[in-house]
């Protein structure tokens, strides 16, 4: 478990690295509409990422790239569940994400936003479930695999950022 | 990701996902193996040689078949998985469960 995993966000835990990835010319940023077909565009992404920073390791891009479209896949999920449940969805309301890649010689880090429903969790608190569960291990398998996992809701958007050490 | 389905002589299918399992291919591969379980195999290995990625979702539906399998009194078995299948399987503690094989032909001997 991550150390920073274990606050629901705030300026408190906010990682300093957030700082660092507004200025970094060479992050990679992609807006787009919450949808499950827009994952395969985030898979893309992490190539060109790792393709660029070979300082990246094997098994860290495996446990990077689990934990960011894990996240993603949340944030699809329930951007789904709330709009699926209304008559008509009105386009220019439609849920949308915006993703920003970067590796340094530190680590790698991606940050997620999106403007869907409020999302009530405890980080600190993530647990496998029955071994025969066919849902619910996603937020407690990215948890395992990041260094840092760290989220707050400000203004009516969720914000993560996720990252992985290097070295 | 593409799903190639067979089944051998001796009654066993064989689904092989290649490429990424994912929460968009999760429901693909999840409804496959009901169906296959419905129309009688319920003896099936999962060829993981070739599948690149994997995420909770691609392993809820692998959890799905395993328990649609043994209920129909037969199993469901994972073979070759690649190095990102593993590293999944180790962080959620499943590779008791989905015990990996070495070969799709011999899965299903012990």
């Amino acid at each position: 478990m991550p150390e920073s995993a274990a606050g629901r966000g705030g300026e408190a835990g906010r990682p300093a690295v957030l700082d660092e990835l507004a200025a970094a010319p060479h992050r990679l940023v992609l807006s787009a509409a919450a949808d499950p077909e827009v994952m395969d565009l985030v898979h893309s992404m992490l190539e060109h990422l790792f393709a660029h920073h070979p300082q990246v390791t094997d098994p860290i891009r495996m446990k990077f790239e689990m934990s960011v479209i894990e996240i993603l896949g949340n944030i699809v999920e329930h951007a789904y569940a709330h709009d699926s449940a209304l008559p008509a969805v009105d386009p220019s309301e439609a849920r949308r994400f915006e993703i920003q890649l970067l590796a340094t010689d530190r680590e790698v880090v991606a940050t997620l936003s999106d403007n869907g429903m409020p999302v009530s969790l405890d980080l600190g608190d993530l647990s496998m479930p029955d071994e025969l569960a066919e849902s619910g291990r996603g937020l407690a398998l990215a948890a395992s695999a990041l260094d840092t996992l760290w989220f707050e809701r400000v203004e009516g958007r969720n914000h993560w950022c996720l990252a992985c050490n290097l070295g | 990701m593409e799903l190639d389905v067979s089944t051998r002589d001796d009654g066993i299918a064989v689904v092989v996902p290649r490429g990424r399992l994912n929460m968009v291919s999760a429901r693909q591969l999840k409804e496959t193996l009901s169906d296959l379980v419905a129309g009688g195999s319920a003896r099936i290995v999962v060829d993981l040689g070739e599948t690149t990625f994997l995420d909770s979702s691609g392993l809820g539906a692998l959890i799905g078949g395993l328990k649609a399998a043994r209920q129909a009194g037969g199993d469901l078995r994972v073979a070759r998985p690649t190095p990102a299948v593993v590293s999944v399987f180790e962080l959620t503690n499943l590779d008791r469960v989905l015990r990996a094989r070495e070969s799709v032909e011999t899965a299903f001997d012990a």
